[in-house]
């Protein structure tokens, strides 16, 4: 009796940290740096329930060298994701059909990094505008 | 050939779980620089905003009003649902254990994390 052996392809134990996988795990390691942003926004809500005291040292964690240096390793994480999130749109949704012609992927994701950062920088020119006016 | 059966179709809660990755991650993708530039660096260090943007009277009035609360709760719970989403599909590629496992850290730490901001909300009071 034969017993079926199918070929299983060897895949080394960290296949993701090896190129080409190494950017898609980059890519979804940017969710961490995500969740990771909310979870500082979760503190800051629970210090400013806790009441004026616990909020004051939140703040002053917020304005010190080392929170300055992890919101910059943050926003690098967000942009990436930005960017391949965009870059994946095109591919996960219909095609755009322009007169007879499908749109290029590259123009879908361009079009969306456009509309996102005039997303962010509306919110900030709003930010700023509520801050000078009040 | 099988006639497909119509009377139990089997239903996956996956929609729901990929539903919430992408209003994350669109959201994240949409605002998130901004917020980042914004809590992150202009309200602590008064960069384009007056000193007491941030204070407590301030950030508290926000939290207390209706519209703030669906903000401050929309922006966390998605931004967890997202990367809890991104860490389940990664952690099961890299074979780290059981899936069921695997999902019930994730979305359990997402969905743990969404009812403690909503709780927190709830008790901070209108």
């Amino acid at each position: 009796m034969s017993e079926r052996r199918p070929f299983i392809r060897p895949q080394p134990r960290y296949w993701w940290a090896h190129k080409p996988y190494l950017s898609y795990t980059l890519r979804e390691l940017s969710g961490v740096a995500v969740a990771a942003y909310g979870a500082i926004l979760l503190a800051g809500l629970i210090c400013l329930w806790r009441g004026p005291d616990a909020y004051a040292v939140y703040r002053q964690i917020l304005a010190s060298d080392w929170s300055f240096l992890v919101h910059l390793i943050l926003l690098a994480a967000v942009l990436w994701h930005v960017v391949t999130w965009f870059q994946i749109l095109p591919k996960t949704m219909p095609k755009l059909i322009l007169r007879g012609r499908q749109l290029p992927q590259r123009q879908v994701t361009a079009m969306a990094l456009l509309f996102a950062v005039v997303c962010s920088a509306t919110l900030l020119i709003v930010v700023v505008a509520m801050g000078a006016m009040s | 050939m099988k006639p497909i059966d119509h009377t139990s179709p089997k239903r996956s809660v996956a929609p729901v779980f990929w539903l919430l990755f992408g209003a994350g991650g669109m959201l994240s993708a949409l605002f998130g620089p901004a917020l980042i530039i914004l809590t992150g660096f202009m309200i602590p260090h008064g960069w384009g905003l007056p000193a007491n943007f941030g204070d407590f009277p301030h950030m508290l009035a926000f939290a207390c009003h209706p519209i703030g609360k669906l903000v401050v709760l929309v922006v966390i719970a998605l931004f967890f649902w997202h990367g809890a989403e991104r860490m389940f599909l990664t952690l099961k590629d890299m074979r780290a254990g059981k899936p069921l496992v695997l999902r019930l850290i994730t979305y359990g730490l997402a969905g743990v994390l969404t009812l403690v901001t909503a709780s927190i909300l709830l008790a901070i009071g209108f």
